[in-house]
Protein backbone atom coordinates (compact mmCIF):
# COMPACT_ATOMS: atom_id res chain seq x y z
CA UNK A 1 0.00 0.00 0.00
CA UNK A 2 2.80 2.55 0.95
CA UNK A 3 5.13 1.68 -1.66
CA UNK A 4 1.95 2.02 -3.65
CA UNK A 5 1.63 5.10 -2.74
CA UNK A 6 4.87 6.25 -3.25
CA UNK A 7 4.84 4.85 -6.79
CA UNK A 8 1.96 7.34 -7.29
CA UNK A 9 3.56 10.65 -6.00
CA UNK A 10 6.68 9.44 -7.97
CA UNK A 11 4.77 9.43 -11.33
CA UNK A 12 3.02 12.61 -10.38
CA UNK A 13 6.17 14.67 -9.13
CA UNK A 14 7.86 13.07 -12.62
CA UNK A 15 5.09 14.78 -14.87
CA UNK A 16 4.47 18.05 -12.77
CA UNK A 17 8.26 18.39 -13.21
CA UNK A 18 7.98 17.36 -17.00
CA UNK A 19 5.75 20.28 -17.06
CA UNK A 20 7.40 22.81 -15.45
CA UNK A 21 10.45 21.99 -17.45
CA UNK A 22 7.87 22.92 -20.60
CA UNK A 23 6.06 25.19 -19.17
CA UNK A 24 5.14 26.91 -22.66
CA UNK A 25 4.39 24.06 -24.71
CA UNK A 26 2.19 22.49 -21.81
CA UNK A 27 -0.05 25.88 -20.99
CA UNK A 28 -0.64 25.98 -25.25
CA UNK A 29 -1.61 22.06 -25.00
CA UNK A 30 -3.50 22.86 -22.11
CA UNK A 31 -5.18 26.23 -23.67
CA UNK A 32 -6.23 23.79 -27.12
CA UNK A 33 -8.10 21.55 -24.60
CA UNK A 34 -9.37 24.54 -23.41
CA UNK A 35 -10.62 26.09 -26.30
CA UNK A 36 -12.37 22.84 -27.78
CA UNK A 37 -13.86 21.91 -24.67
CA UNK A 38 -15.01 25.79 -23.99
CA UNK A 39 -17.33 25.55 -26.91
CA UNK A 40 -19.65 23.34 -26.20
CA UNK A 41 -19.49 24.38 -22.23
CA UNK A 42 -20.43 27.92 -23.48
CA UNK A 43 -23.51 25.86 -25.91
CA UNK A 44 -24.32 24.26 -22.81
CA UNK A 45 -24.34 27.61 -21.06
CA UNK A 46 -26.83 29.26 -23.49
CA UNK A 47 -29.26 25.91 -23.85
CA UNK A 48 -29.50 25.75 -20.12
CA UNK A 49 -30.55 29.27 -19.56
CA UNK A 50 -32.93 29.23 -22.46
CA UNK A 51 -34.17 25.81 -20.50
CA UNK A 52 -34.75 27.44 -17.43
CA UNK A 53 -36.57 30.43 -19.48
CA UNK A 54 -38.99 27.62 -20.84
CA UNK A 55 -39.53 25.99 -17.82
CA UNK A 56 -40.57 29.32 -16.30
CA UNK A 57 -42.90 30.21 -19.08
CA UNK A 58 -44.39 26.93 -19.25
CA UNK A 59 -45.63 26.47 -15.79
CA UNK A 60 -47.82 29.32 -16.55
CA UNK A 61 -51.29 29.08 -18.62
CA UNK A 62 -51.12 28.40 -22.18
CA UNK A 63 -54.49 29.02 -22.50
CA UNK A 64 -57.06 32.12 -21.87
CA UNK A 65 -60.52 31.70 -21.56
CA UNK A 66 -62.68 35.23 -21.49
CA UNK A 67 -65.89 35.50 -20.19
CA UNK A 68 -68.25 38.09 -21.52
CA UNK A 69 -68.91 40.69 -19.09
CA UNK A 70 -72.26 40.76 -18.85
CA UNK A 71 -72.27 36.67 -18.84
CA UNK A 72 -75.01 35.60 -16.17
CA UNK A 73 -74.41 34.20 -12.90
CA UNK A 74 -74.78 30.64 -13.52
CA UNK A 75 -72.17 30.97 -16.67
CA UNK A 76 -69.21 30.80 -13.81
CA UNK A 77 -70.00 27.79 -12.81
CA UNK A 78 -70.90 25.79 -15.28
CA UNK A 79 -67.77 27.07 -16.96
CA UNK A 80 -66.05 25.78 -13.99
CA UNK A 81 -67.35 21.99 -13.89
CA UNK A 82 -67.10 21.50 -17.52
CA UNK A 83 -63.46 22.50 -17.36
CA UNK A 84 -63.03 20.06 -13.71
CA UNK A 85 -64.62 17.20 -16.51
CA UNK A 86 -62.70 17.79 -19.19
CA UNK A 87 -59.77 14.94 -19.51
CA UNK A 88 -57.86 17.30 -21.64
CA UNK A 89 -57.08 20.05 -19.10
CA UNK A 90 -54.06 19.57 -16.82
CA UNK A 91 -54.98 22.26 -14.49
CA UNK A 92 -57.19 25.96 -14.55
CA UNK A 93 -56.80 28.95 -12.55
CA UNK A 94 -60.06 31.32 -12.04
CA UNK A 95 -59.42 34.80 -11.57
CA UNK A 96 -62.50 37.33 -11.32
CA UNK A 97 -62.88 40.51 -12.72
CA UNK A 98 -61.93 42.06 -9.01
CA UNK A 99 -58.93 40.31 -8.61
CA UNK A 100 -57.79 40.88 -11.88
CA UNK A 101 -58.26 44.68 -11.37
CA UNK A 102 -56.37 45.03 -8.21
CA UNK A 103 -53.86 42.75 -10.20
CA UNK A 104 -53.15 45.66 -12.65
CA UNK A 105 -54.14 48.02 -10.04
CA UNK A 106 -51.20 46.78 -8.15
CA UNK A 107 -48.93 46.88 -11.05
CA UNK A 108 -50.19 49.77 -12.55
CA UNK A 109 -47.55 52.85 -12.21
CA UNK A 110 -49.50 55.73 -13.50
CA UNK A 111 -51.60 56.19 -10.41
CA UNK A 112 -55.43 56.92 -11.14
CA UNK A 113 -56.14 55.84 -14.80
CA UNK A 114 -57.40 53.10 -13.59
CA UNK A 115 -58.87 54.53 -10.40
CA UNK A 116 -60.84 56.92 -12.91
CA UNK A 117 -62.57 54.10 -14.52
CA UNK A 118 -66.30 54.17 -13.63
CA UNK A 119 -66.96 50.19 -14.27
CA UNK A 120 -64.16 47.40 -14.36
CA UNK A 121 -64.22 47.20 -18.03
CA UNK A 122 -61.77 43.87 -17.09
CA UNK A 123 -63.99 40.12 -17.65
CA UNK A 124 -64.06 37.34 -15.60
CA UNK A 125 -61.59 34.94 -16.80
CA UNK A 126 -59.99 30.87 -16.81
CA UNK A 127 -56.16 30.89 -16.74
CA UNK A 128 -56.29 27.04 -18.80
CA UNK A 129 -53.02 25.00 -19.01
CA UNK A 130 -53.76 21.89 -21.09
CA UNK A 131 -52.42 18.39 -20.97
CA UNK A 132 -51.85 17.76 -24.14
CA UNK A 133 -49.78 20.19 -25.59
CA UNK A 134 -49.17 19.47 -29.53
CA UNK A 135 -50.97 21.65 -32.10
CA UNK A 136 -54.06 19.41 -33.04
CA UNK A 137 -55.70 19.12 -29.51
CA UNK A 138 -54.85 22.88 -28.76
CA UNK A 139 -57.19 23.35 -31.21
CA UNK A 140 -59.56 20.97 -30.38
CA UNK A 141 -60.17 22.14 -27.16
CA UNK A 142 -59.86 25.89 -27.91
CA UNK A 143 -63.24 25.44 -30.64
CA UNK A 144 -64.84 23.28 -27.50
CA UNK A 145 -64.31 26.17 -25.08
CA UNK A 146 -65.44 29.03 -27.20
CA UNK A 147 -68.98 27.10 -27.56
CA UNK A 148 -69.10 27.14 -24.02
CA UNK A 149 -72.49 29.41 -23.19
CA UNK A 150 -70.99 32.64 -21.26
CA UNK A 151 -67.72 32.40 -23.32
CA UNK A 152 -66.42 35.25 -24.97
CA UNK A 153 -62.78 34.59 -26.50
CA UNK A 154 -60.48 31.72 -25.88
CA UNK A 155 -56.66 33.10 -26.51
CA UNK A 156 -53.99 30.51 -27.08
CA UNK A 157 -50.89 32.09 -25.81
CA UNK A 158 -48.54 29.31 -25.66
CA UNK A 159 -47.83 28.50 -29.62
CA UNK A 160 -44.39 29.89 -29.31
CA UNK A 161 -43.40 27.90 -26.11
CA UNK A 162 -43.87 24.64 -28.42
CA UNK A 163 -41.21 26.26 -31.18
CA UNK A 164 -38.96 27.18 -28.73
CA UNK A 165 -39.18 23.31 -27.36
CA UNK A 166 -38.59 21.94 -30.41
CA UNK A 167 -35.92 24.73 -30.72
CA UNK A 168 -34.50 23.59 -27.14
CA UNK A 169 -34.97 19.68 -28.40
CA UNK A 170 -32.54 20.81 -31.35
CA UNK A 171 -29.98 22.38 -29.86
CA UNK A 172 -29.57 19.38 -27.14
CA UNK A 173 -28.84 17.31 -30.16
CA UNK A 174 -26.62 19.68 -32.05
CA UNK A 175 -24.53 20.44 -28.66
CA UNK A 176 -24.46 16.19 -28.17
CA UNK A 177 -22.99 16.09 -31.70
CA UNK A 178 -20.63 18.64 -31.30
CA UNK A 179 -19.68 16.93 -27.63
CA UNK A 180 -18.72 14.10 -29.49
CA UNK A 181 -16.64 15.45 -32.69
CA UNK A 182 -14.36 17.34 -30.29
CA UNK A 183 -13.87 14.62 -28.24
CA UNK A 184 -12.38 12.90 -31.29
CA UNK A 185 -10.28 15.61 -31.62
CA UNK A 186 -9.56 15.94 -27.74
CA UNK A 187 -8.48 12.34 -28.22
CA UNK A 188 -6.18 13.11 -31.16
CA UNK A 189 -4.57 16.12 -29.38
CA UNK A 190 -3.75 14.61 -26.25
CA UNK A 191 -2.80 10.89 -27.90
CA UNK A 192 -0.19 12.70 -30.24
CA UNK A 193 0.87 15.08 -27.38
CA UNK A 194 0.99 11.84 -25.41
CA UNK A 195 2.98 9.56 -27.60
CA UNK A 196 5.55 12.82 -28.36
CA UNK A 197 6.82 12.93 -25.17
CA UNK A 198 7.07 9.01 -25.16
CA UNK A 199 9.49 9.82 -28.18
CA UNK A 200 11.42 12.44 -26.30
CA UNK A 201 11.57 9.76 -22.69
CA UNK A 202 12.11 6.48 -24.86
CA UNK A 203 15.49 6.21 -23.40
CA UNK A 204 14.68 6.50 -19.67
CA UNK A 205 11.67 4.15 -20.94
CA UNK A 206 13.77 1.47 -22.59
CA UNK A 207 16.35 1.99 -19.55
CA UNK A 208 13.39 1.20 -17.40
CA UNK A 209 12.52 -1.65 -19.15
CA UNK A 210 16.02 -3.49 -18.93
CA UNK A 211 16.25 -3.03 -15.02
CA UNK A 212 12.97 -4.05 -13.96
CA UNK A 213 10.66 -1.86 -13.94
CA UNK A 214 6.97 -3.15 -14.30
CA UNK A 215 4.82 -1.69 -17.67
CA UNK A 216 2.68 -0.20 -15.05
CA UNK A 217 5.59 1.62 -13.05
CA UNK A 218 6.10 2.98 -17.34
CA UNK A 219 2.69 3.59 -18.05
CA UNK A 220 1.83 5.83 -15.15
CA UNK A 221 3.76 9.06 -15.85
CA UNK A 222 2.44 8.59 -19.30
CA UNK A 223 -1.27 8.36 -18.16
CA UNK A 224 -0.60 10.87 -15.23
CA UNK A 225 0.32 13.56 -18.10
CA UNK A 226 -2.85 12.78 -19.92
CA UNK A 227 -5.34 12.80 -17.04
CA UNK A 228 -3.70 16.21 -16.14
CA UNK A 229 -3.50 17.74 -19.80
CA UNK A 230 -7.38 17.04 -19.41
CA UNK A 231 -7.89 18.27 -16.32
CA UNK A 232 -5.97 21.21 -17.28
CA UNK A 233 -7.73 22.28 -19.89
CA UNK A 234 -11.00 21.90 -18.51
CA UNK A 235 -10.31 24.46 -15.93
CA UNK A 236 -9.52 26.70 -18.78
CA UNK A 237 -12.48 25.70 -20.45
CA UNK A 238 -14.20 26.91 -17.65
CA UNK A 239 -12.57 29.96 -17.34
CA UNK A 240 -13.10 30.82 -21.37
CA UNK A 241 -16.65 30.02 -20.53
CA UNK A 242 -17.24 32.07 -17.46
CA UNK A 243 -15.23 35.02 -19.47
CA UNK A 244 -17.68 34.57 -21.93
CA UNK A 245 -20.73 34.25 -20.46
CA UNK A 246 -19.63 37.37 -18.33
CA UNK A 247 -19.12 39.34 -21.85
CA UNK A 248 -22.55 38.05 -22.88
CA UNK A 249 -24.50 39.25 -20.04
CA UNK A 250 -23.06 42.11 -20.25
CA UNK A 251 -24.75 43.30 -23.34
CA UNK A 252 -27.56 41.03 -22.94
CA UNK A 253 -28.87 43.25 -19.93
CA UNK A 254 -29.74 45.81 -22.09
CA UNK A 255 -31.50 43.88 -24.77
CA UNK A 256 -33.10 42.21 -22.07
CA UNK A 257 -34.22 45.19 -20.58
CA UNK A 258 -35.97 46.18 -23.51
CA UNK A 259 -38.52 43.36 -22.77
CA UNK A 260 -38.69 43.77 -19.36
CA UNK A 261 -37.94 40.64 -18.26
CA UNK A 262 -34.15 40.01 -16.04
CA UNK A 263 -32.99 36.92 -18.49
CA UNK A 264 -29.77 36.00 -17.95
CA UNK A 265 -26.82 33.31 -19.19
CA UNK A 266 -26.18 31.29 -15.64
CA UNK A 267 -22.80 30.77 -14.93
CA UNK A 268 -21.99 26.90 -14.51
CA UNK A 269 -23.14 25.53 -11.36
CA UNK A 270 -20.56 23.79 -9.24
CA UNK A 271 -21.89 20.10 -10.68
CA UNK A 272 -21.45 21.34 -13.78
CA UNK A 273 -18.11 22.49 -13.20
CA UNK A 274 -16.76 19.18 -12.00
CA UNK A 275 -18.58 17.06 -14.72
CA UNK A 276 -16.93 18.94 -17.18
CA UNK A 277 -13.42 18.61 -15.27
CA UNK A 278 -14.18 14.81 -14.53
CA UNK A 279 -15.00 14.73 -18.61
CA UNK A 280 -11.88 16.27 -19.33
CA UNK A 281 -9.92 13.99 -17.38
CA UNK A 282 -11.18 10.59 -18.35
CA UNK A 283 -10.74 11.94 -22.02
CA UNK A 284 -7.39 12.58 -20.85
CA UNK A 285 -6.95 9.53 -18.99
CA UNK A 286 -8.43 7.79 -22.47
CA UNK A 287 -6.17 9.32 -24.87
CA UNK A 288 -3.39 8.73 -22.90
CA UNK A 289 -3.90 4.91 -22.71
CA UNK A 290 -4.76 4.44 -26.28
CA UNK A 291 -1.34 6.50 -27.06
CA UNK A 292 0.50 4.03 -24.65
CA UNK A 293 -0.52 0.89 -25.81
CA UNK A 294 -0.09 1.76 -29.31
CA UNK A 295 3.43 3.15 -28.75
CA UNK A 296 4.69 2.63 -25.84
CA UNK A 297 5.82 -1.46 -25.43
CA UNK A 298 5.74 -2.21 -29.15
CA UNK A 299 9.78 -2.06 -29.88
CA UNK A 300 10.39 -3.51 -26.72
CA UNK A 301 10.31 -6.94 -25.69
CA UNK B 1 22.64 -19.08 -8.98
CA UNK B 2 22.65 -19.23 -12.87
CA UNK B 3 22.50 -22.08 -14.83
CA UNK B 4 22.29 -22.54 -18.24
CA UNK B 5 21.45 -25.88 -20.09
CA UNK B 6 21.66 -26.50 -23.88
CA UNK B 7 20.43 -22.99 -24.18
CA UNK B 8 19.89 -21.62 -27.68
CA UNK B 9 19.42 -18.35 -28.54
CA UNK B 10 17.79 -17.41 -32.37
CA UNK B 11 17.03 -14.13 -33.55
CA UNK B 12 14.57 -13.93 -35.65
CA UNK B 13 15.18 -13.42 -39.51
CA UNK B 14 19.41 -14.30 -38.55
CA UNK B 15 21.79 -17.02 -37.79
CA UNK B 16 21.85 -18.37 -33.79
CA UNK B 17 23.57 -15.82 -31.92
CA UNK B 18 24.34 -19.23 -28.92
CA UNK B 19 24.56 -22.51 -30.05
CA UNK B 20 23.91 -25.23 -27.03
CA UNK B 21 25.84 -23.17 -24.61
CA UNK B 22 25.65 -24.88 -21.23
CA UNK B 23 27.54 -23.26 -17.72
CA UNK B 24 26.64 -22.11 -14.49
CA UNK B 25 27.64 -19.72 -12.15
CA UNK B 26 27.72 -19.62 -8.09
CA UNK B 27 27.08 -16.96 -6.03
CA UNK B 28 30.11 -14.55 -5.38
CA UNK B 29 31.95 -15.99 -8.33
CA UNK B 30 33.81 -13.07 -10.79
CA UNK B 31 33.11 -14.45 -14.31
CA UNK B 32 34.26 -12.87 -17.46
CA UNK B 33 33.31 -13.46 -20.94
CA UNK B 34 35.23 -13.16 -23.68
CA UNK B 35 35.54 -13.48 -27.25
CA UNK B 36 34.93 -11.75 -30.67
CA UNK B 37 32.70 -8.76 -31.41
CA UNK B 38 29.65 -10.51 -32.50
CA UNK B 39 30.22 -14.02 -31.06
CA UNK B 40 27.25 -13.75 -28.44
CA UNK B 41 28.68 -11.75 -25.40
CA UNK B 42 25.72 -9.60 -25.39
CA UNK B 43 23.25 -11.88 -25.88
CA UNK B 44 24.71 -14.22 -23.10
CA UNK B 45 24.28 -11.42 -20.66
CA UNK B 46 20.95 -10.60 -22.00
CA UNK B 47 19.85 -14.14 -21.37
CA UNK B 48 21.58 -14.12 -18.09
CA UNK B 49 19.40 -10.59 -16.62
CA UNK B 50 16.18 -12.14 -18.30
CA UNK B 51 16.07 -9.72 -20.84
CA UNK B 52 15.87 -12.17 -23.51
CA UNK B 53 14.34 -15.67 -23.22
CA UNK B 54 16.11 -18.44 -25.16
CA UNK B 55 14.69 -19.85 -28.14
CA UNK B 56 15.66 -23.66 -26.37
CA UNK B 57 16.88 -24.75 -23.57
CA UNK B 58 16.52 -23.64 -20.00
CA UNK B 59 18.18 -20.75 -18.25
CA UNK B 60 17.77 -21.26 -14.32
CA UNK B 61 17.88 -17.87 -12.05
CA UNK B 62 18.12 -18.63 -8.48
CA UNK B 63 16.16 -21.71 -9.29
CA UNK B 64 13.73 -20.12 -11.39
CA UNK B 65 13.02 -21.16 -15.09
CA UNK B 66 13.16 -18.09 -17.09
CA UNK B 67 11.15 -19.36 -20.16
CA UNK B 68 8.20 -20.90 -18.32
CA UNK B 69 7.95 -17.57 -16.21
CA UNK B 70 4.93 -15.16 -16.98
CA UNK B 71 6.09 -12.15 -18.28
CA UNK B 72 4.78 -9.59 -15.81
CA UNK B 73 7.15 -11.62 -13.82
CA UNK B 74 10.20 -11.25 -15.51
CA UNK B 75 10.42 -7.20 -14.26
CA UNK B 76 10.89 -8.57 -10.38
CA UNK B 77 13.67 -11.20 -11.88
CA UNK B 78 15.57 -8.03 -13.55
CA UNK B 79 15.97 -6.69 -10.40
CA UNK B 80 17.84 -8.92 -8.89
CA UNK B 81 20.56 -7.62 -11.43
CA UNK B 82 22.68 -4.48 -11.35
CA UNK B 83 23.42 -3.81 -14.89
CA UNK B 84 26.16 -1.55 -16.61
CA UNK B 85 25.51 -1.15 -20.19
CA UNK B 86 27.84 -1.36 -22.95
CA UNK B 87 26.68 2.19 -24.16
CA UNK B 88 26.07 3.26 -20.65
CA UNK B 89 22.16 4.45 -20.72
CA UNK B 90 23.00 7.26 -18.93
CA UNK B 91 19.82 9.75 -18.89
CA UNK B 92 21.15 12.94 -19.94
CA UNK B 93 17.93 15.07 -18.64
CA UNK B 94 18.50 14.82 -15.29
CA UNK B 95 21.48 15.26 -12.94
CA UNK B 96 23.94 12.08 -11.78
CA UNK B 97 21.64 11.62 -8.29
CA UNK B 98 18.60 11.22 -10.26
CA UNK B 99 20.31 9.16 -12.87
CA UNK B 100 21.97 6.87 -9.53
CA UNK B 101 17.95 7.26 -8.13
CA UNK B 102 16.38 5.14 -11.20
CA UNK B 103 16.46 1.88 -10.12
CA UNK B 104 15.38 3.04 -6.56
CA UNK B 105 12.51 4.48 -7.80
CA UNK B 106 11.18 0.97 -9.70
CA UNK B 107 11.47 -0.91 -6.43
CA UNK B 108 9.77 1.66 -4.91
CA UNK B 109 12.49 2.96 -2.40
CA UNK B 110 12.33 7.45 -1.91
CA UNK B 111 12.99 9.61 0.43
CA UNK B 112 15.89 9.82 2.56
CA UNK B 113 16.28 6.06 2.57
CA UNK B 114 17.01 6.48 -1.32
CA UNK B 115 19.40 9.28 -0.59
CA UNK B 116 21.01 7.62 1.54
CA UNK B 117 21.66 4.82 -0.72
CA UNK B 118 22.69 7.02 -3.47
CA UNK B 119 25.30 9.06 -2.16
CA UNK B 120 26.76 5.67 -0.24
CA UNK B 121 26.82 4.19 -4.40
CA UNK B 122 28.06 7.64 -5.80
CA UNK B 123 30.88 7.63 -3.23
CA UNK B 124 32.05 4.41 -3.67
CA UNK B 125 32.87 4.85 -6.94
CA UNK B 126 34.10 8.50 -6.25
CA UNK B 127 31.48 10.52 -7.56
CA UNK B 128 29.96 12.40 -4.76
CA UNK B 129 31.13 15.62 -5.30
CA UNK B 130 29.51 15.39 -8.72
CA UNK B 131 25.82 14.31 -7.47
CA UNK B 132 24.68 17.60 -9.07
CA UNK B 133 26.66 17.37 -12.27
CA UNK B 134 24.63 16.43 -15.48
CA UNK B 135 26.31 13.48 -17.22
CA UNK B 136 27.33 14.98 -20.36
CA UNK B 137 29.64 17.06 -18.39
CA UNK B 138 31.34 14.03 -17.42
CA UNK B 139 34.37 12.26 -18.65
CA UNK B 140 34.07 8.55 -20.06
CA UNK B 141 35.69 7.26 -17.12
CA UNK B 142 32.91 9.00 -15.01
CA UNK B 143 30.14 8.28 -16.99
CA UNK B 144 31.33 4.81 -16.61
CA UNK B 145 31.29 4.74 -12.80
CA UNK B 146 28.15 6.79 -12.98
CA UNK B 147 26.88 3.35 -14.68
CA UNK B 148 28.20 1.66 -11.98
CA UNK B 149 26.79 3.64 -9.39
CA UNK B 150 23.37 2.96 -10.71
CA UNK B 151 23.97 -0.72 -11.06
CA UNK B 152 24.98 -1.30 -7.75
CA UNK B 153 22.67 1.29 -5.75
CA UNK B 154 20.12 -1.07 -5.55
CA UNK B 155 22.21 -3.73 -3.86
CA UNK B 156 21.95 -6.71 -6.27
CA UNK B 157 23.19 -10.03 -5.65
CA UNK B 158 24.78 -10.07 -9.17
CA UNK B 159 26.68 -7.47 -11.41
CA UNK B 160 26.41 -7.53 -15.25
CA UNK B 161 28.44 -5.38 -17.21
CA UNK B 162 29.03 -5.49 -20.68
CA UNK B 163 32.34 -4.01 -22.33
CA UNK B 164 32.47 -1.92 -19.22
CA UNK B 165 36.42 -0.79 -20.06
CA UNK B 166 35.25 -1.17 -23.69
CA UNK B 167 36.67 2.94 -24.49
CA UNK B 168 38.38 3.67 -21.35
CA UNK B 169 42.24 4.01 -21.83
CA UNK B 170 44.64 1.98 -19.14
CA UNK B 171 44.38 3.44 -15.98
CA UNK B 172 40.87 3.90 -16.15
CA UNK B 173 40.24 0.81 -17.24
CA UNK B 174 42.36 -0.49 -13.89
CA UNK B 175 39.99 1.09 -11.71
CA UNK B 176 36.55 0.35 -13.30
CA UNK B 177 37.94 -3.15 -12.42
CA UNK B 178 39.48 -2.79 -9.24
CA UNK B 179 35.78 -1.60 -8.68
CA UNK B 180 34.33 -4.87 -9.70
CA UNK B 181 36.52 -6.52 -7.68
CA UNK B 182 36.04 -4.81 -4.47
CA UNK B 183 32.22 -5.84 -5.04
CA UNK B 184 32.87 -9.22 -5.81
CA UNK B 185 35.07 -9.41 -2.11
CA UNK B 186 31.79 -8.91 -0.78
CA UNK B 187 30.28 -11.31 -2.06
CA UNK B 188 28.49 -10.09 -5.14
CA UNK B 189 28.85 -12.09 -8.43
CA UNK B 190 30.28 -10.23 -10.47
CA UNK B 191 29.92 -10.95 -14.68
CA UNK B 192 31.72 -9.18 -17.69
CA UNK B 193 31.94 -8.94 -20.44
CA UNK B 194 35.10 -8.08 -22.69
CA UNK B 195 36.53 -8.54 -26.13
CA UNK B 196 40.52 -7.36 -24.69
CA UNK B 197 42.50 -9.84 -24.45
CA UNK B 198 42.67 -11.40 -20.49
CA UNK B 199 46.28 -9.35 -19.92
CA UNK B 200 44.26 -7.84 -16.44
CA UNK B 201 42.40 -11.04 -15.46
CA UNK B 202 43.52 -11.79 -12.08
CA UNK B 203 43.72 -15.45 -10.21
CA UNK B 204 40.42 -17.17 -9.42
CA UNK B 205 38.30 -16.02 -11.71
CA UNK B 206 36.37 -17.92 -14.14
CA UNK B 207 36.31 -17.26 -18.04
CA UNK B 208 33.46 -18.11 -20.41
CA UNK B 209 35.49 -17.72 -24.22
CA UNK B 210 32.74 -17.78 -26.71
CA UNK B 211 33.75 -17.94 -30.49
CA UNK B 212 31.03 -18.14 -32.94
CA UNK B 213 28.02 -18.57 -30.66
CA UNK B 214 29.32 -21.49 -29.19
CA UNK B 215 31.08 -22.03 -25.53
CA UNK B 216 35.09 -22.78 -26.37
CA UNK B 217 36.31 -22.65 -22.73
CA UNK B 218 34.91 -22.87 -19.69
CA UNK B 219 37.50 -23.22 -16.90
CA UNK B 220 38.78 -21.82 -14.22
CA UNK B 221 42.22 -20.15 -14.37
CA UNK B 222 44.29 -21.26 -11.48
Amino acid sequence: MNVWLTQHALALKLVLRRFANNKLSTLLICLAIGVTLALPSIFYAVLDSANVLANNVKSKSQMSVFLATNHDENAIETVKTTLEDDANIKSFKFVSKEDALSQLQAADTDNGVLNSLENNPLPDAFFVEPSKLDAESIENLKNNLSKLDGVDEVVVDGAWIKRLNYLLALGKKTMLIIVSLLAFALVAVIGNTVRMQIVTQYAEVELSRLIGATKSFIRRPFLYAGALYGLIGGLFALLITVAVIYLFNQSLAPLVAEYQTNFSLNYPNLFTCAITCLLALAVGLISAYLAVSKSLFSSIH
Amino acid sequence: MITFDNVTKRYPGSHEALTNVSFSIEQGEMVYVTGHSGAGKSTLLKLMAAIERPTSGTVLINNQNVSKLKESTLPFIRRKFGLVFQDHKLLYDRNCYHNVALPLAINGITGAEAGKRIRAALDKVGLLSKEKAMPITLSGGEQQRLAIARAVVSRPSILIADEPTGNLDRNYAEDILQLFNAFQQVGVTVIIATHDALGNVSDHNKILHLNRAQLTKAEIIA
